[in-house]
């Protein structure tokens, strides 16, 4: 099994072979001088057993290389230093979006840019479509993977806010096989995630955005692709009295993990959409923020900025589902 | 109004219609080598057997260096060797300085650190890997000392000061006062007061400062740097590292941008070129990113105003009365010479005589301040144009009004202002009408009333009005103190052109002078339009410091002028060699000879002529043939120095003439901005420029853009941060925020041209004039937009968050 994995030192040319691997391939950098992550031992598995067989093997002392996006300047500036890298970008049973029924499951390895493109996702997950092109620059998603980011769990990460609002389930797998995590209790504190030590992130499970409801995504960040200083990411439904029959919030980058804004939900279930009433409702996503003061933000503004945001893209939402949705 | 509105006739006659090369779009020279990634930049440099360093970087913002523990990092193998402030204290003397000796500065941290960033010990190791893996294990012990970051309270009695031996953080302090700024407050009707803020920016290159020593042949130590002004001041390097100066030799190494930033940066080079005189190796040291933001010496204008200005009810301005207090960080490498910039053009492009200045210079545990496009004149033209505004709200006049009202005028240059510096021309109406124009500000006045009132959106418009000073003189770094330490007076400029035996050319430059920028396409336009050479002909090369001229190399928007100069001075020479063997050969007399298209003809008898081939060929391998008395060969070199300088009056009552070459520009911006969320996003923006003589509209265009492009940074979104415990908070470009293309607007570019009546084809600098205007235009335009919620703009970088307070504090109180 292992015989297909590739042993790479990261530092040094010729340096002496690790025994426990049977084939040895030297890393010989040819910008030496630019990258300066500390020492570590690459593997490269081909399938998802020896992925799963080397993260149980090394548990907390290995991290998954995917798209590398976080991981690569986590390493560089050397706020990283695991023993093991283990790069899942060669095992392609990971890259694969598939349907069954009313569930979408996208691969761990599958990369953001895909999720703007692909048709089944613009017509299953409308609100995906809407929110993947506020990931960092087309360059970040064209190499960055949808299980990186759910993995990442940063707060203000768009993919985590999407799978919070739609209910969406993360699959992990172990050595002792495969457990689902609806993504409500994946993403458990501060840049941590409900995977264990020896678990992967191998998918995440979404169901279909029913036909006729409206989406929206609306951000705002200092720069174009910067990090969100609030988003919000909405899935409504509106009866043809035009009223909301069903409502799903989610905010990003206002607190210590991405939230539902389940007060503003409530508040608005069946009330008529209306700009003022959305606007009033919105307001109690503001309790919510608990971010405090950075340099790019002062907490009152994240405050009302995550109302404005919420309010903004509720209403864009029901205009959508007005307009019938992605149907 | 249209929008595609020409100069008016107040507007000079085009000057360059004689011109064949100068005034015409072309191609940059430099561009084919760059676009396929053959620039040659520092990092790229193979060097056999190449040690590399990396360095210890402080992580507190004040304390004393008890000790340092190597040990660990001596016993990895590939570690080469560990260098401290020790070695620096016992080996070097400190670094080049035009600040008072009192504080003494070292490439590597003697006895204590002075700011988070400051370099504690470097590594050097075989591969910057290893280095790092060093720098991992080095224990080092402080004893923190009182930190001081708010440079008022840097200036409070009992303040810890940074260096002991300078007695007290007031670094420098001094009160210029040209007219009577007394008088004319009290004889205003009209006193505007503000209290404002510049915020800390950087020119942010994409390739850092770096540097490759080695060890040379005789003992010469060969130092290949990105940054420094080198043959101008190599030799205050060799005295920091106490060798000879003519055994080191600097080569420049073409740099992938400076913006100021790389502008006599010498503690990289100095350090680098000590690692490898103690190592006896070569040696690279190229900053990574953290390195760079934390510990460049870039870091810009930190500043804080209390700023007044009269005016009569007519909106004429009375005088200008100027409190500020700069926040210069740990070290003062420039002295307080970017308030030299601000004092070049104190009063702005207006007509009024009395001015007052007063100037504190703090210490603070921060990084040194360096220089960034402007080197502090776009900071005073920001406060100057804010005032000019907020009269202009309070008395009822349109902002063009206001302005137009007190522009000096054309027949008035040249015109000396209060503090002795001189305007050498300009036509500021024609500028601001041109503007105006090309905008068609009626249209936008209607839409933005319209706007608000269909649409609920906020739509502002900004005009700024403001000077862009060109072609520094040293004599600006002396007539701070009466006793100068530094008293130059020279900043001159030097080519050297060579006709090689078969006719082609060889221009060598003395200088640093490819940060970016165009020197190449500068000179070889000038060249060309000398002899009637295609620019793309020639070869360009520059000199190390064992050959070079004189040299002072970009920096003040200088380098266009002073090449030119240089470039057409060795022309004329090498024209002159050119004729007379001509002359010799034709059996003419020089008289009759004129230089047309590359070759040597009679004049009105054009068959009768020798190409410069031939006459190559005469000069190199045909002595008998050469008029009698000639060498053999074709070089010429220029000294060039500057146009127009004078010395400060004794008393410091006229600071003489330092920065004559004037230009100007008007910039309006209109802008939306979102009252909930603060973003802003631009509707138009048009930028006019005065810089005299166009050599190439397409090269100044990229000059304006990114210089506005940097000035919008400044604005929105760019500020180097430290906190109140002296952390710096700005380390990766992940906070320190850049502003891409997404940002930007196309800036609509137009150019009106006064030439300067003291420089070679009356060409004026314009390689820093985006950045002096955008932060003033761009201030406004937010104002403008917020108006009806009280928005006025006092510190930079205004935030999102800045703009939504105002907001909702307005909100609240309605």
């Amino acid at each position: 099994m292992v015989a297909t994995t590739t042993v790479r030192d990261s530092r040094v040319p010729g340096a002496p072979s690790p025994t426990t691997h049977d084939r040895l391939v030297v890393y010989r950098t040819t910008i030496g001088q630019a990258m300066k992550p500390p020492r570590f031992q690459y593997r490269d598995p081909d399938t998802l057993a020896d992925a799963v067989a080397l993260k149980a093997r090394h548990g907390s002392d290995a991290l998954i290389l995917a798209g590398g996006q976080s991981l690569m300047p986590m390493l560089n500036m050397r706020l990283a230093a695991p023993s093991v890298v283990i790069d899942i970008n060669g095992v392609t049973d990971l890259q694969q979006i598939t349907r069954n029924g009313d569930v979408v499951e996208i691969g761990a390895g599958v990369r953001q840019s895909a999720l703007e493109t692909d048709p089944l996702i613009r017509e299953a997950l409308p609100l995906l479509a809407r929110a993947v092109p506020h990931i960092g620059h087309i360059e970040n998603r064209h190499r960055g993977t949808v299980g990186g980011s759910l993995a990442h769990a940063d707060a203000s990460a768009e993919l985590p806010c999407t799978a919070v609002v739609s209910d969406a389930v993360v699959v992990l797998q172990g050595q002792n096989g495969r457990r689902e995590v609806p993504a409500s209790s994946f993403f458990d504190g501060f840049m941590t995630n409900a995977c264990a030590d020896d678990e992967l992130v191998v998918a995440v499970r979404y169901p279909v955005t029913p036909a006729g409801a409206g989406t929206a995504f609306v951000e705002v960040a200092r720069r174009n692709g910067d990090f969100a200083l609030a988003a919000a990411g909405v899935i409504a439904e509106v009866d043809g009295d035009g009223r909301f029959t069903r409502l799903a919030v989610g905010v990003a980058g206002v607190a210590s993990v991405p939230l539902r804004a389940t007060d503003v939900e409530q508040e608005l279930l069946g009330r008529p959409v209306d700009p003022a009433t959305i606007e009033a409702a919105a307001k109690r996503v503001e309790a919510a923020v608990t971010t405090g003061d950075d340099i790019h933000a002062t907490s009152a503004y994240r405050k009302h900025l995550a109302a404005t945001v919420v309010s903004r893209a509720v209403l864009a939402a029901a205009t959508d589902a007005r307009n019938g949705g992605n149907r | 109004m249209t929008t595609t509105q020409e100069p008016t006739v107040n507007a000079p006659a085009k000057p360059t219609a004689g011109y064949k090369y100068i005034g015409t779009d072309r191609k940059r020279v430099e561009d084919p080598r760059l676009l396929v990634g053959r620039g040659n930049y520092i990092a790229d440099m193979k060097v056999q057997g190449l040690l590399h360093a990396a360095i210890l970087r402080s992580p507190v913002p004040h304390a004393r260096i008890d000790s340092i523990d190597t040990s660990e990092a001596l016993k990895i193998p590939g570690v080469v060797a560990v260098l401290t402030g020790e070695d620096c204290k016992a080996h070097m003397n400190p670094c080049m300085n035009f600040g008072p000796p009192t504080i003494a500065q070292y490439p590597i941290a003697v006895d204590k650190v002075r700011y988070v960033g400051e370099a504690v010990a470097v590594v050097v190791a075989e591969s910057r890997y290893i280095a790092e893996d060093g720098v991992d294990v080095l224990d080092v012990e402080f004893s923190d000392l009182p930190l001081v970051t708010d440079p008022k309270a840097a200036l409070e009695p009992g303040a810890a000061p940074l260096h002991e031996e300078h007695g007290s953080n007031l670094a420098y302090e001094r009160t210029f006062e040209f007219g009577d700024i007394a008088a004319a407050m009290a004889d205003a009707d009209l006193v505007v007061s503000d209290t404002l803020h510049w915020g800390r920016s950087a020119g942010m290159p994409m390739e850092t400062s770096g540097a490759i020593a080695r060890p040379g042949n005789n003992g010469v130590l060969e130092v290949y740097c990105n940054s420094l002004n080198f043959s101008y001041l190599q030799f205050l390097v060799a005295g920091a590292l106490k060798i000879p100066s003519n055994k080191l030799k600097m080569q420049p190494v073409a740099a992938g941008g400076s913006f100021g930033s790389k502008f006599t940066a010498h503690k990289v080079p100095t350090l680098t070129a000590f690692l490898a005189l103690r190592t006896g190796r070569p040696v690279s040291y190229v900053e990574d990113r953290l390195d760079h933001l934390m510990n460049s010496d870039h870091h810009a204008s930190d500043r804080y105003y209390e700023a007044r200005m009269g005016f009569t009810k007519d909106g004429m301005i009375t005088g200008l009365d100027i409190d500020v207090l700069d926040d210069y960080g740990a070290y003062l490498q420039f002295g307080t010479g970017t308030h030299g910039n601000a004092l070049s053009q104190l009063t702005g492009p207006y007509r009024f005589r009395n001015a007052r200045y007063a100037l504190r210079a703090a210490l603070t545990n921060k990084c040194q301040q360096g220089a960034y496009r402007g080197f502090g004149s776009e900071v005073h033209n920001w406060v100057l144009e804010r005032l000019v505004d907020q009269a202009a709200t309070k008395l009822g006049l349109a902002p063009e009004d206001i302005r137009r009202r007190n522009f000096i005028l054309p027949e008035e240059f040249p015109y000396k202002i209060p503090g002795g510096n001189l305007y050498d021309s300009g036509n500021y109406p024609a500028v601001l009408d041109k503007a105006l124009g090309m905008i068609d500000i009626e249209h936008w006045r209607k839409e933005k009333a319209r706007l608000r009132e269909e649409e609920g959106r906020h739509i502002g418009i900004g005009i700024a009005t403001t000077q862009e000073r060109s072609v520094f003189s040293s004599t600006e770094f002396w007539f701070w103190f009466d006793e100068p330490a530094f008293p130059i007076t020279s900043s001159p400029e030097s080519a050297t052109i060579t006709i090689d035996p078969a006719g082609a050319f060889q221009l060598q430059l003395h200088c640093q002078a490819m940060w970016g920028n165009s020197p190449e396409t500068v000179a070889t336009t000038v060249l060309a339009e000398e002899f009637g050479v295609e620019p793309e002909t020639v070869n360009v090369s520059y000199a190390d410091t064992s050959r070079a001229l004189p040299g002072t190399g970009p920096g003040g928007s200088r380098f266009t002028v002073m090449v030119a100069g240089a470039v057409r001075g060795a022309s004329r020479k090498l024209k002159k060699k050119l004729i007379d063997i001509a002359a010799h050969s034709l059996e003419v007399s020089a008289d009759d000879l004129e230089l047309v298209d590359g070759q040597v003809q009679v004049v009105g008898a054009p068959e009768r002529s020798l190409g410069i081939p031939e006459l190559a060929g005469s000069a190199y391998f045909f002595a008998l043939n050469l008029p009698p008395g000639m060498e053999s060969g074709l070089e010429e070199s220029h000294t060039y120095d500057h146009p127009y300088t004078t010395l400060p009056a004794a008393d410091r009552s006229d600071l003489g003439v330092f920065y004559p070459i004037m230009g100007h520009a008007c910039h309006i911006a209109v802008l939306e901005v979102d009252p909930d969320t603060g973003q802003t996003s631009f509707l138009d923006y048009v930028a006019v420029h005065d810089a005299g003589t166009v050599v190439n509209p397409k090269s100044l265009g990229g000059h304006v853009t990114g210089g506005a492009a940097q000035g919008l940074g400044s604005t929105l979104y760019e500020e180097l941060v430290y906190d109140a415990e002296g952390q710096f908070k700005s380390s990766t470009f992940l906070d320190y925020l850049v502003p891409t293309a997404n940002e930007v607007p196309p800036f609509r570019i137009g150019h009106v041209e006064t030439p300067s009546p003291y420089t070679e084809f009356g060409i004026k600098g314009g390689g820093e004039g985006g950045r002096m205007v955008t932060p003033s235009v761009v201030s406004s335009a937010i104002d403008d937009a917020l108006a009806e919620y009280g928005m006025h703009v006092q510190q930079l970088p205004v935030k999102p968050a800045d703009i939504v307070a105002t907001v909702q504090n307005a909100r609240a109180g309605q």
